[in-house]
C-alpha cells in the first residue's frame, strides 16, 4: 500500500496542452474521486497514473518512487475499466489469473489468490463461465476481481458504474465502498457523477479543463466551494446564482452583507425557504415537479434568471404568481462575478 | 390457398432454376462416368456418341484409379492448397498487424498491398514464371548471377580470399522442372492471395477492443503475449473464413499450373480432368466425381472448424 504524489503534472498532445500542471497529494489508504464534466482531463490524469498515457512533464510518485519511466505493469496499480475490458476468450478464472500467469507466479499461489478474490466478490459460482454469459453487474465484479488478485498498491477505477442500470449502480457503489473498507488500499476513482463522488470519497478532486479547481472532503466542497464552478458542480439540483440587482431590498439585511454589481450570490435550492415577508429573492412560479418526498419548484426572476427551489411541499400559489424565498445567512454563498472566486466574509 | 402456398409458388422458379443448374451437370457427369465416351476414335466410332449401349460400369473409375497420375494429383492438390493456406494466413496476420497502426502514407501502402489481388491469375503466373523465377532472365537469375560475380570478386581479396574460395558457385533453380513447379505455383498464388487475408484480418483488427489490450498491458503481458492471447482468438472467425474461401478457390487452380509447366511434374485434380477431356470424356467425368468426393471430405472438416468458431 502506498500514497501518491503528483507534482506539476502536464500533458500535451502535439501543441495542445490538456493538463496544465496538476499538484496533488494522496494519502495511503485514501479513497480519492476525480470528478468533473466530460473533457476535463480526469480520465487522462488517471491513465497517466496507470502508465497508459505518457507524462509530458512533472512527476508522479507512488510511495517514494517516481514512476514516470516505470512500465505500467511494474507500478503496482490495477485498473477497472469503464467497458470492463474482460478478455472475451477466457473464462472468469483465466481472466483473473492472467496477470499472475504473466508474472510467472506459482500455480498453487495463483489458485489461492483467485479463489480468495472470488470469495470476496461472491463470484465463486461462475469462475468457469465465459464473460459473454455474465450480466453487466457480474462482469463488473469480475473486472474488480481481476484487479484485486494482483494485490496492487493503488486501485484505479475509470467510471466503473456508467454502464450499469440505476438500481445496480447504487448496489455496486455500496460494494465498492465496502471493498475499500475491507482492503484499506488507496483507491482513485474517476466519475462525472457527483452523487458517486459525494458518497464514496474521502477526498474529492474537482477538475475543469485540465486544472484542479478544488481538493477537499465532500462536505468541505459542499459547504465551502472555492469558486462558482465547484459550487455549481457539487450538489443536485445545481446552486442558483443571482446578480445583486435581482435581490430584494431586504436581502442585504437578511444576508448580512451588501451586494454590489461585482458580486454573485449563490443559494442552494434545498436551502431556500418560501416566505411571505423578508424575502431575499422573488420569482414567478413556472413549473412544479412534485416527487412526493419533496417538490422542485421552477421559478423565474423579474430579470429573467431561472432558478429552482427544493421545498418540502408544493407551493399553494398558482402558476404565474410571485413567491418570495429567504435563506439562513450562513448558508448563502457569495462569489466574485469576474474571477468566480468565493468571497470570504 | 393456405398462408404458405403463395410464398412457395413464388419461390418455385428460383428453386427450380438452382436445381436444374446444379443437377443437370452433376447427373450428366455421373452418366458419362459410367459409359465409354471419347471425342475421337477411328477404331470404335460408336464410342464417340454418348449412349447407354456403351455402358462401362465402374470401368472408368478403375481406369482413373490405375492411371499413373491420379494419386499424384490428389497428393499435389492437398499439398498446394495446404501450403498456400499456411503461407497466406501467417503472412496475412503479420502484415495486417503491421499496418494496423498510424504511419505516414498508410493509405498508399494499403492500396499497394491489396493490388496483387486484382491481377488476373494467368497474368500473375506469366509475370512470376518469366520475370521473377526464370533462372536466366528473371530476377532470380539476375540475383544469382550478381551473387556469383560478387563472390568471385572477393576470391582475389588478400588474406580473406581463401574463405570465399570455399564457397560453391550458386546455381539458379529452374521452377519449370518436375520437382519444383509446384513450389512456383504455391509462391505465386500465395503472393496473390495474401492481400485477401490481409484485407479480412485488417477489418477485423479495427474492431478489436483497445481497452482489453490496455488491461493486458497493466497485467504485464508483452506485445507477443497480447497477440497470442487476445488478437489471435479475436481473429478466429476471420481466419476460419479465409481458410474456407481459399480452400474452395485453390482446389480448382488451373491457369497457374498450365502456364508454369503444362502439368509436367505438377498436376492437381482439375488439371488431370483437363487432360482427360482432350479425348476421354468418360475418364474425365470419373475424375470429376473423385474431385467432388475430395472437395466434400475437405468441406466436412472445414464446416466443422468454421461452424465451431461461428458458434462461439
Amino acid at each position: 500500500m502506498a500514497g501518491l504524489t503528483l507534482r506539476d503534472v502536464r500533458k500535451s498532445y502535439g501543441a495542445t496542452q490538456v493538463m496544465h500542471g496538476v499538484d496533488l497529494d494522496i494519502e495511503d489508504g485514501e479513497f480519492v474521486v476525480f470528478v468533473g464534466p466530460s473533457g476535463c482531463g480526469k480520465s487522462t490524469l488517471l491513465r497517466m497514473i496507470a502508465g497508459l498515457e505518457e507524462i509530458t512533464s512533472g512527476s508522479v510518485c507512488i510511495g517514494d518512487t517516481e514512476v514516470n519511466q516505470v512500465a505500467a505493469s511494474k507500478r503496482g496499480v490495477a485498473m477497472v475499466f469503464q467497458t470492463y475490458a474482460l478478455y472475451p476468450h477466457m473464462t472468469v478464472y483465466k481472466n483473473m489469473a492472467f496477470g499472475l500467469k504473466q508474472a510467472k507466479t506459482d500455480p498453487a499461489e495463483i489458485d489461492r489468490r483467485v479463489k480468495a478474490a472470488a470469495e470476496i466478490l461472491q463470484i465463486t459460482d461462475y469462475l468457469d463461465r465465459s464473460p459473454r454469459n455474465l450480466s453487466g453487474g457480474q462482469r463488473q465484479r469480475v473486472a474488480i476481481g481481476r484487479a484485486i488478485v494482483r494485490d496492487p498498491e493503488v486501485f484505479l477505477f475509470d467510471e466503473p458504474l456508467s454502464n450499469l442500470d440505476a438500481a445496480l449502480r447504487v448496489q455496486t457503489r455500496l460494494e465498492i465502498a465496502r471493498l475499500h473498507e475491507r482492503l484499506e488500499t488507496t483507491m482513485i476513482y474517476v466519475t462525472h457523477d457527483q452523487v458517486e463522488a459525494m458518497t464514496l470519497a474521502d477526498k474529492i478532486v474537482v477538475l475543469r479543463d485540465g486544472r484542479v479547481e478544488q481538493v477537499g472532503s465532500p462536505i468541505e466542497l459542499y459547504e465551502r466551494p472555492r469558486n462558482a464552478f465547484v459550487a455549481q458542480f457539487i450538489g443536485s439540483p445545481k446552486m442558483n446564482f443571482f446578480d445583486a440587482d435581482e435581490l430584494t431590498s431586504e436581502a442585504a439585511g437578511v444576508l448580512g452583507r451588501a451586494a454590489d454589481a461585482n458580486v454573485q450570490i449563490g443559494l442552494r435550492p434545498e436551502h431556500m425557504i418560501p416566505t411571505a415577508t423578508g424575502a431575499v429573492v422573488e420569482g414567478k412560479l413556472e413549473l412544479v415537479e412534485n416527487l412526493g418526498e419533496y417538490a422542485l419548484v421552477h421559478l423565474i426572476t423579474a430579470k429573467g434568471t431561472e432558478f429552482i427551489a427544493k421545498t418540502e411541499k408544493p407551493p399553494s400559489q398558482a402558476k404565474g404568481e410571485m413567491i418570495g424565498f429567504t435563506i439562513k445567512p450562513e448558508l448563502a454563498h457569495a462569489f466574485d462575478k469576474t474571477t468566480g472566486l468565493r468571497l470570504v466574509e | 390457398m393456405s398462408k404458405r402456398t403463395l410464398p412457395r409458388i413464388l419461390q418455385t422458379p428460383s428453386v427450380l432454376l438452382l436445381l436444374v443448374w446444379m443437377l443437370v451437370p452433376l447427373s450428366m457427369t455421373l452418366y458419362f462416368s459410367f459409359i465409354r465416351y471419347v471425342l475421337n476414335s477411328s477404331i470404335r466410332p460408336e464410342w464417340t456418341t454418348p449412349a447407354l449401349s456403351n455402358w462401362r460400369g465402374l470401368g472408368n473409375y478403375k481406369y482413373v484409379l490405375d492411371a499413373k497420375d491420379f494419386w499424384f494429383a490428389i497428393q499435389n492438390s492437398v499439398l498446394i492448397v495446404s501450403s498456400i493456406l499456411i503461407i497466406t494466413v501467417v503472412l496475412g496476420l503479420g502484415i495486417a498487424v503491421l499496418i494496423n497502426r498510424n504511419f505516414p502514407g498508410r493509405g498508399i501502402v494499403r492500396v499497394l498491398l491489396i493490388s496483387p489481388f486484382f491481377v488476373m491469375p494467368a497474368v500473375n503466373a506469366v509475370l512470376w514464371i518469366n520475370m521473377i523465377l526464370d533462372p536466366v532472365l528473371g530476377l532470380q537469375g539476375l540475383a544469382v548471377d550478381g551473387l556469383n560475380s560478387l563472390i568471385d570478386g572477393l576470391r582475389d581479396f588478400p588474406i580473406l580470399g581463401w574463405f570465399f574460395n570455399l564457397w560453391p558457385v550458386l546455381e539458379p533453380i529452374s521452377f519449370r522442372a518436375t520437382q519444383t513447379s509446384a513450389y512456383a505455383v504455391i509462391m505465386m498464388v500465395a503472393w496473390q492471395w495474401t492481400p485477401f487475408a490481409v484485407l479480412i484480418f485488417m477489418t477485423s483488427l479495427q474492431s478489436e477492443d483497445e481497452s482489453q489490450k490496455e488491461a493486458a498491458t497493466l497485467d504485464g503481458a508483452s506485445p507477443w503475449s497480447q497477440f497470442i492471447n487476445l488478437t489471435v482468438p479475436h481473429l478466429a472467425r476471420p481466419i476460419a473464413i479465409v481458410v474456407m474461401i481459399q480452400s474452395i478457390f485453390h482446389l480448382s487452380l488451373y491457369a497457374e499450373i498450365e502456364i508454369v509447366s503444362r502439368g509436367n511434374g505438377n498436376k492437381n485434380l482439375p488439371y488431370l480432368i483437363g487432360e482427360f477431356t482432350s479425348n476421354n470424356i468418360g475418364a474425365a467425368s470419373a475424375t470429376g466425381i473423385f474431385a467432388v468426393i475430395l472437395a466434400n471430405i475437405i468441406a466436412i472438416f472445414l464446416l466443422r472448424m468454421v461452424g465451431k468458431t461461428l458458434m462461439d
